[in-house]
């Protein structure tokens, strides 16, 4: 395993662990920093297609990302909760399920990118188990997030990188994914109210 | 006051002109884009497709041409909709230019996606549309329609996410083959592993279970009926009966791609899928006493439908198609006739809308018009899709999956009319003179009427020919 894949699998366990929700930001963004360093070490050498694709990554998951995200919990003005809750029952849980993520992959163990792919599964298995404990919307985004890093370092398990226009597509879905999610959980919930509200709608 | 005066009141004043023109612009750019494609559809010959363009990364075939006519029609009818209720409501036309705005990207995401011929691209569209009715759903009722549209949005991006992951399974089992996967859904069979692997496995049972989440399947399915009660119903008709089919049209893709492959437990996943659904719509009919709500878990058991009709095939092919392009005009005939009943009456709930029928005689007339067309009761397409669909199931042999579907749909039917039809026939808890009706507001739906009547009792045949070469594209007779 590279130690660009460790730092990825760390900024992907110990944030879920032990990481509050204002910490998140930090969290994403030395996630992604592992993901560029993954990705450019992944393109055998200096190339202008990996400059761009290590540029992308900064600018867009190192830097935007997490700022917007921050922006949300600030606006938000949540208690800082831990983003996984803190008992034993969920840890055995999370930690089962990395295992098992690594065990997925070991029939290929053979093949040199196969951790790769145990790091992607502990990855998307953190990320589901922190939607199905936690029903804060920053955390959800935050759990968004992770799942797309998981697929983007995906990506290093294929022969090829994608051209350039493929990553540039999906650098602007990721970025409208994070810009309108930001947007949506800016605002604290409103408080239920049995009383309908009478407003046209078309 | 009662509310219905109240409404009749406010609807005297009609808005400011500078107000009116995002809904005349996007009726405008509706009428044209329909145009567009019904002159392309006369002028070509279904022997002539496909067209490749743009360096083959979009094709005009079949599957492309139906759904761009379903979709557009269906937009010319919401479009003009919302043109008339932006002349009548202070409230929509003070958002009315981000809502054409982001309705038109949305429209343009759509049309472009259903022409992609390249699975990335039309995984990306399907997100891309997504990300322009996220923010169309917080536009809904107060604070609350924010957190609606976000789940909407969470749950769009997760099954997407899924979908994506899917496809990297697909790449990762043509690399161990020592094969290179072309992702244009023209190349993509002949690229192909011809072994499947569990790789290849895996990554197509994701993709169906990812966009089957789009489609409002079970089990991934929560985030459909709270989305289309808490979005504006214009909204929810663009969700329902637009944003559906361009993940119809994926699945069909796939189905294409691997028509030669095992495809067997992707066919049982979606039957699965397809009961489940139907149970939970089922159950969930009988608890709801919101009418928006159960229009939209109408949604899921239409859905169900068509994973079961999908996952047979051959014989239910035709009717699962009739049974999609139906399904458009009824959802969206139906909620833009629930929006005329939350803006008269400020409620969702059906007890509040005794004998509607007499207070607003034509949208009490065309709602019941419409669920009578989403119960599958004749003369409507829906009644013909339904039985082709019941056929082929027999015909299959799966005489489970055809009890199920019936008893379900027995429930569903009795369920929705113990529900709707006091509140149409009631007497009214409002009497007083009966409302008067826009035309701008009424001569969409009864566009839809007259086509739904028309795919019932008689499709001209350039359209019979189009939906029979879309059924046999899936592997139907």
């Amino acid at each position: 395993m590279t130690l660009a894949l460790v730092a990825f699998l760390i900024a992907a366990i110990i944030p879920v662990f032990f990481g509050r929700i204002r910490s998140a930001p930090l969290w994403l963004a030395l996630q992604a920093l592992a993901l560029g360093w993954n990705a450019f070490a992944q393109h055998n050498g200096f190339s202008i297609h990996a400059l761009v694709a290590l540029l992308e990554v900064l600018a867009v998951r190192v830097a935007i990302a997490p700022l917007l995200l921050r922006w949300a919990i600030h606006r938000r003005a949540e208690p800082n909760l831990a983003l996984m809750p803190s008992n034993l029952f969920v840890w055995a849980l999370a930690i089962g399920l990395i295992v098992l993520a690594f065990e997925f992959g070991a029939p290929a163990l053979i093949d040199p990118l196969a951790l790769t792919l145990g790091v992607v599964g502990a990855t998307v298995a953190m990320t589901l188990l922190l939607l199905s404990t936690n029903d804060s919307p920053p955390v959800q985004l935050l759990a968004v997030l992770f799942m797309e890093n998981a697929l983007a370092l995906f990506e290093a398990l294929l022969p090829e990188p994608w051209p350039l226009l493929v990553h540039g597509a999906l650098s602007v879905i990721y970025l409208l994914t994070v810009g309108v999610g930001s947007w949506l959980i800016a605002v604290p919930d409103a408080p239920a109210t049995d009383e309908p509200e009478v407003e046209e709608h078309a | 006051m009662s509310q219905a005066d109240t409404f009749q009141f406010n609807e005297g004043r009609s808005v400011s002109v500078r107000y009116r023109w995002p809904g005349h612009m996007l009726v405008v750019v509706a009428l044209a884009s329909l145009l567009l494609w019904v002159i392309l559809f006369v002028r070509t010959p279904l022997t002539e497709l496909p067209w490749y363009f743009a360096q083959r990364f979009f094709v005009l075939d079949a599957t492309s041409m139906l759904f761009l006519l379903v979709v557009n029609s269906v937009f010319l009818g919401i479009s003009v909709y919302i043109a008339s209720r932006v002349r009548m409501s202070r409230g929509l036309a003070a958002t009315a230019l981000s809502r054409a705005v982001l309705t038109l990207a949305f429209m343009v995401a759509m049309n472009v996606g259903v022409m992609a011929n390249n699975l990335l691209l039309l995984w990306a569209f399907i997100e891309l549309t997504t990300l322009c009715a996220a923010p169309m759903v917080a536009q809904g009722e107060g604070l609350a329609a924010r957190r609606v549209a976000w789940h909407y949005l969470l749950y769009s991006s997760m099954s997407l996410a899924l979908t994506f992951l899917g496809i990297l399974c697909l790449t990762r089992s043509a690399h161990l083959q020592d094969m290179e996967i072309n992702f244009a859904f023209d190349a993509m069979a002949a690229t192909l592993p011809p072994v499947g692997d569990n790789w290849q496995h895996l990554g197509l049972a994701l993709m169906v279970f990812g966009l089957g989440s789009k489609l409002g399947l079970a089990p991934l399915y929560s985030w459909l009926p709270e989305t289309y009660e808490a979005a504006p119903t214009s909204t929810s008709a663009l969700l329902a009966a637009m944003q559906f089919d361009i993940s119809v049209v994926a699945v069909f893709r796939i189905l294409q791609v691997f028509r030669a492959h095992d495809t067997g437990f992707v066919l049982d996943e979606l039957l699965i899928m397809g009961c489940l659904s139907l149970t939970v719509a089922a159950v969930q009919v009988m608890a709801s006493r919101n009418y928006k709500r159960l229009i939209a878990y109408a949604c899921v058991s239409s859905s169900g439908v068509i994973a079961i009709g999908l996952s047979v095939g051959k014989a239910a092919a035709y009717g699962v198609v009739l049974y999609i392009v139906s399904n458009a005009f009824v959802k969206a005939l139906l909620f833009l006739t629930a929006g005329r009943l939350r803006a008269v009456y400020g409620t969702n709930d059906v007890k509040a809308l005794s004998g509607v029928i007499r207070v607003l005689p034509f949208s009490g007339l065309l709602f019941a018009v419409g669920i009578f067309a989403l119960l599958g009761f004749p003369p409507f397409g829906g009644f013909l899709a339904e039985m082709l669909i019941l056929s082929g199931i027999v015909q299959s042999g799966n005489l489970i999956a055809f009890t199920l579907m019936c008893t379900m749909l027995t429930i569903i039917f009795v369920a929705t009319g113990r529900a709707i039809f006091p509140m149409i026939w009631d007497a009214s808890e409002h009497p007083g003179p009966l409302l008067k009706e826009n035309w701008g507001t009424a001569l969409p739906k009864l566009g839809f009427v007259l086509t739904l009547v028309l795919l019932g009792v008689y499709t001209p045949a350039p359209i019979s020919q189009l939906l029979q070469q879309v059924a046999q594209s899936t592997g139907g007779q």
